[in-house]
Parts: C-alpha cells; structure tokens; sequence
C-alpha cells in the first residue's frame, strides 16, 4: 500500500488526511452520534461493521445467517455520514476475537487512529491525556487537523507524574504552530495513582478523548489495552491514535 | 457449478458462504466481500488435536488393552499411531486445499461426489455422539473415583453413568448458553495435562528399565499371542480421532497453509508417544490381569504404585481434566459436522439456526448432545469406542481416496500450500489400512456402524438425491 504511505510533504506526523477506524458492532445497536461524524470530517472515515460470535458458532454458519442484515445496517451508517463524509469505505467481519480484528483492520488500512465509539453531544470540549512520551506529534497533529473552527477548546492533560513539563510545552507548541489561538488551549497537570481511572472519572466534563495507543506491557496484555478499558468506562467517545507503524505492519518501536 | 434445480426435498440448496479459494492468511472473504476472521493460532489447533484425543488413549484405554494384548498393546498402540499418520497427511494436503469448516466430510463430498459425501457427513456426525459418549462414561469413571477416593460412598459401580449424563447435559447447555470464550482455557487444560504426563511417564518410564529400582519384567510381551495386537488397535484407534476435529475446525485456523498440517500431524505424534510409554509404564508396574480388574481408571493404580495418595490423586485429577476437556472438544465438532452437511442441503437447512440471544448453534449443539446423552446411558464403552472409530475410519479412507481421485486429475482451483509426499503411496496404504482395521472391530460394532452408512445412504436417496457436490466449490 504505497499510497498509503503518510505524506510528509506538509510536516505532519501523520498522514493527510488522517484515517480514521469506525468500528461499530452494528447487530448489538451500535451507532455513531452526528456530533461525532462532523467532528471527523477532516478525515477520511473506513466504517468496518463487525459481529462478534461465540468460538462454539463458526464465522461462515454466522455470515450465513446475518452477513444481509450486516451489511444493511453498514449501509445506512454509511448513508447517514453523507452530509459530512461523501465517500466512506465500508467493511463487514465476523470475528471470534473482536480485538484481532480490529488491530488487523487497522493495520490493512494504515489507520492513523480507531474510535471507540460512546454517546456524546455537541463537540466542543476536548481531552487529551498525556501518558506518556510516544508519538506525541501524532497526537497533537491529529488533534489539530480535527479541530478546525474556533469554537472547540482542547485541553491537553499531562498524567505522566513529571516534574518536566516538556511534554505538554511541546504538545502546546505544537497546537498553536498548527493554527490553534492561545484560549482554545488549556493545560493542566496532576500526579496520580490510577491515571486510567482518573480519565474515566473526568470523561463527563468533555465532549471526545483524543488518547494515545499507549505501549503493550504485561498489564495491558492481563488486562486489555488502557483505550479499551477508558473507553468502557467513559461517558465520552475515544479516539484513539495508533503508533507509527513501520511499512512492513509491525511496531516500530518493537 | 451447482444448478438451481439442485434441491433436496424441502427445496432448499447447497450455500456457497465462501470459496475456498478466497483465503489468505487471517481471513476468508465471502462473495459479498465479509471478512471472517481465524483466531486459532498454531496452539490453539495443537490443543484441539491433542486435547481431543488424549482423555482416551491414557485415562480410559490402558487397562482395558492390557487386559486384551498384555504389554504388546504400546503395539497397538503404535499401529495406531502409524494409520492415523497415514490419513493426517493426506487430510492435511485436503485441508489446506480447502481450509473450511466441516474437514473430512467436505474433502470427500467435492472429491467423491454428494452420495459417498453424504455417507460420510451423516456418519461422522454420529461418529462424533458414539465418541461423545465414550468420553462422557470415561468421565463418569473418574468422576466415580473420586468420590470414592474422598470416601463419597453413592452405591458402587451404579454412579459411572449417571455422572457422565450430568455432565454431559452440563457440557451441552455450557456451549449453548456460554458466551465466555473458552479457549484460552483449553490450551492451559493441554498444558498442564502434558505437564502432568511428562512427569508422570518420566518418572515411571525411567523406573521400568531399571534406574531407580530393580528393572520389572513381569510377563511375557505377547501373552495372548499376535491377534489381539490387531483388535486393540481397532478398539484404541478412539484414542486417534481427535486430528480429523483440527480440519473440522480449518475454518479457524490462522495461515492455514502452516498450522493445519503442523497441528493435524504434530497432535498425533505427540499422542502416540505418549501412549506407547503409557502402556510401557502401566504393563511393567502391574501383570496385565491387574491392570484389567482395574478397568477404566487402572491409570490411577499405576500412579498410586508410583508416588502414593498424591500421585493417585493428581492423576484423578488430570483424568477428569482430560475426560472433560476430549468431550467438550467433541461435543464442538459435532455441531460443526451437523453445520457443514445442512449448509449443502444433505439435512434441513434449520439445523444451520442460529440462536438470536446467544449466537451460539443451538440446533446443532441440541443435535450433538441429545443423542450423546442417550448412548451414554447405555454405558458400552468398548462398543461406544469402536463404533465411533468405525465410522471415523470410513471417513479416513475415503479421505485418502479423495485424494488419489483429485491427484489423478488436478482442478483448476486445486492449489494446496502443503503437498504429501509420495502422495498416491501413502494415501493408497492408509486407505487399505483404515479399512482393514475395520475388519479386526467386534461384530456388534461393525454392524451398527454398518447401519448407520446405510441409513445415511438412504437418507440421502430420499432426503437430497437431486444434490450434487463434486467439484461444487
């Protein structure tokens, strides 16, 4: 996938447009809010409707009963982003294993970042938690080509229990380099226990969390990966900016 | 290509879902573009083979073989080995071929034709209950054990099979209404049960030739004379049929040009193994009429003569870990064998249903475990056992003159990632020796699985006779 390749040419840390990942588990009601679906113009959407089955049920006697009403209800997704987005790629699975599917879609597509969807309203308050310091560029970059009116605030928030506030000068720096004025961005940092917690907690206070992939460690293998586990929690949507992939699909940084 | 008129008597017609050519390695596409996604790794594939076959071959069989061959049955055993290795490569080329759900069944029926497919598929799916409920009394067994190990006493010998239906109805509604992915679970069941077994035969291997003890030589190999070499590997081929579940499940199956020969002919080395030192270990620590008064769970015995209480009770443990572990497995691949013959139309395409709340495949799930429950009533274990290897033998040599059939004259869209060698050879010899060892089963077994053909013959004569497969993709 060579066009896929990010474009460099305007010193994004991201591809241009940015590719966003809509998974939506379209038979269990599953549905993406409008407010959503403007926030991401900016970006190109892939709409993948997935059905998770029992390992007992093989994905073909699955796709044999469901794959029309599937691919219907894609469809109409797909038919209600057209104000916003014309042209949406749509993709159907049948999975044993959602996150497998997810990850692979995602990589096949060289998504720039997966939404985990949740309910919201307007768009106008957005999170951004800092955990750590991997691919901070991409985040800010992201959340710079999404936010393109006046009207949204971002408020970048750093959890990394430093005392160096590189991390969020640099993200700072970043957004006002990419067009954002001075009181659309507001910073704040807090040394605290449990940060994904901390995130849930404060999720009803904004209106999307814009969040790093974060890096696979034993806990998040025991436990799932610390977007999933936010996103379960929060009352907001999540998006979530996946690391710079290497072009042969494997993690650069492993 | 299938004609639309091709339909069976309630008008229905065979699904295409998927070609088998619309594979690669994570995923088989659909024709209307679906993606449906294999999550069994190699592991996952080694533990279905492996955790299929392994309650048999150890915890049920030993002290029954011993009893019909003495020491020589690791030969039976080793026969055994040989026969199902001769049939899992063949079915591998098969199945890489066509890596979907329903294995054996869908080779035979696009190689041979809908009339010997259908044989197969029908019987395979009873194959697979008879197997069911051989495991589920050898579950009953160990189960019985315990209770009489922790000083339970529920009235004798009468609990065998009153626990196995329990447990068999339990098994059943678990995979009708479970939602909790299990498989995970599976592979660490296999672990640790192998873990179990290496350190067991270990220990009792290296006691037999001698290192720790005197070396025990207590009878002769062949007390019985050749013969009954023969009718225990036809009675203990139970203790192999657990590779054909790995292609019933190919559907799965990550790069399965890789993992599914790996895991089909791995899963049967490893269990061959450790059979023949099971045997070897049982018949050096106890004379073969002992191991024979000690029926179903003589492993117990062997390890109690080992290690004491502990060793006996952590052998009760593995034994119903293991029971469970090949019934459950088996009560799976049934409803796939059941998936995979109403989807081409040989039985009612509503046995294909889903169910809405749970999406599980509640009437092939209900057409495995009902008749399981019945024959486990009857408690036959060594009829259970050879009836279920009749017709999974049948199947293993129609597997192997698929092959001949499809070798001789390559299709277009026959591509297989892993090819046999010296094909016409070892699927020649494995489809003489599957049907040869028939001949070396009880009467009454061969005459229920002979009705059983028949009936499915017949069923399809009524039921589909205006379904035709071969080479239908």
């Amino acid at each position: 996938m060579t066009d896929d390749q990010p474009d460099t040419a305007g010193d994004l840390a991201i591809r241009e447009p940015p590719r966003v990942l809509v998974p939506i588990e379209v038979l269990e009601g599953q549905t993406i809010p409008q407010s959503l679906v403007a926030f991401l113009a900016p970006a190109e959407l892939i709409l993948l409707g997935y059905h998770v089955i029992p390992e007992q049920t093989p994905t073909e006697q699955a796709s044999m009963q469901f794959e029309d009403r599937v691919r219907a209800a894609v469809d109409d997704i797909a038919a209600s982003f057209a104000e916003a987005h014309s042209d949406v790629e749509e993709r159907v699975a049948f999975t044993h294993d959602r996150e497998q599917t997810l990850d692979r879609v995602a990589d096949e597509i060289d998504a720039t970042a997966v939404l985990l969807p949740n309910p919201t309203g307007e768009i106008d308050d957005i999170l951004v938690p800092l955990r750590d310091v991997v691919d901070v560029d991409r985040l800010a970059d992201l959340v710079s080509t999404l936010v393109d009116g006046e009207d949204k605030r971002v408020t970048l928030w750093d959890l990394t229990g430093d005392e160096n506030t590189a991390l969020l000068d640099q993200s700072e720096q970043t957004l006002r380099d990419r067009g954002l004025a001075d009181e659309q961005i507001r910073t704040e940092s807090d040394d605290v226990e449990f940060p994904t917690r901390a995130i849930v907690d404060r999720s009803d206070d904004f209106d999307v969390i814009v969040m790093g992939e974060g890096e696979q460690t034993l806990l998040t293998t025991v436990l799932g990966d610390t977007s999933e586990r936010i996103a379960d929690g929060a009352v907001a949507p999540v998006l979530v900016v996946r690391r710079e992939r290497s072009e042969d699909g494997d993690d650069e940084d492993s | 290509m299938a004609e639309s008129d091709q339909t069976n008597r309630a008008g229905e017609s065979p699904s295409t879902v998927a070609s088998p050519t619309a594979v690669d390695e994570e995923t088989t596409v659909t024709e209307e573009g679906s993606e449906l996604e294999r999550s069994i790794g190699l592991v996952g594939g080694l533990s279905v083979g492996i955790g299929t076959m392994i309650g048999a071959g150890i915890f049920v069989f030993p002290g029954i073989a011993a009893g019909q061959a003495g020491p020589a049955a690791a030969g039976s055993f080793a026969i055994g080995a040989v026969v199902a290795l001769l049939v899992a490569l063949p079915a591998s080329e098969l199945a890489t071929a066509m890596p979907k759900s329903g294995g054996g069944y869908y080779f035979v029926s696009r190689a041979l034709g809908a009339l010997p497919g259908a044989v197969v598929g029908i019987s395979v799916w009873l194959g697979l209950v008879f197997a069911t409920a051989f495991y589920l009394v050898g579950f009953g067994s160990y189960a019985a054990a315990v209770l009489a190990e922790a000083g339970i006493d529920l009235g004798g010998a009468g609990v065998v099979v009153p626990l196995g239906l329990v447990f068999g109805a339990f098994l059943t509604g678990l995979n009708l209404f479970g939602t909790e992915n299990a498989a995970k679970l599976q592979n660490y069941v296999v672990g640790l049960l192998l873990t179990i077994l290496v350190l067991f035969l270990g220990y009792g291997g290296l006691d037999a030739v001698g290192i720790f003890g005197q070396p025990s030589a207590p009878e002769s190999f062949l007390p019985f004379g050749p013969m009954p070499v023969f009718t225990t590997a036809a009675l203990v081929f139970t203790s192999y049929l657990g590779f054909a579940q790995v292609a019933t499940i190919a559907g799965d199956i990550k790069e399965p040009g890789r993992n599914l020969p790996l895991a089909m002919v791995g899963s049967v080395l490893i269990v061959g193994v450790l059979y023949v030192v099971t045997i070897f270990v049982a018949t050096s620590a106890f004379g073969s009429e002992r191991l024979t008064a000690f029926g179903e769970t003589a492993m117990v015995e062997v390890a109690r003569s080992f290690f004491g209480v502990p060793g006996a009770v952590l052998i009760l443990v593995a034994g119903l870990l293991a029971t469970i572990s090949s019934a459950n497995a088996s009560i799976l691949s049934t409803s796939r064998a059941v998936f995979a013959v109403s989807k081409d139309a040989i039985i009612p395409k509503y046995a294909s249903r889903m169910n809405l709340k749970y999406g599980t495949p509640h009437v092939a799930l209900a057409m495995a475990g009902g008749p399981v429950l019945v024959l486990t009533a009857s408690g036959e274990v060594q009829v259970l056992a050879e009836v279920a290897s009749f017709l999974h033998l049948v199947m293993y040599g129609l597997i192997c003159v698929a092959l001949l059939v499809i070798r001789r004259d390559e299709p277009e869209w026959y591509d297989p990632e892993f090819r046999v060698p010296a094909a016409p050879v070892v699927a020649g010899v494995g489809a003489i020796a599957s049907f040869g060892m028939i001949a070396f089963m009880q009467p009454l077994s061969r005459r229920v699985g002979a009705a059983i053909m028949i009936a499915s013959g017949v069923w399809y004569k009524y039921y589909a006779s205006d379904v035709s497969l071969k080479g239908v993709l």
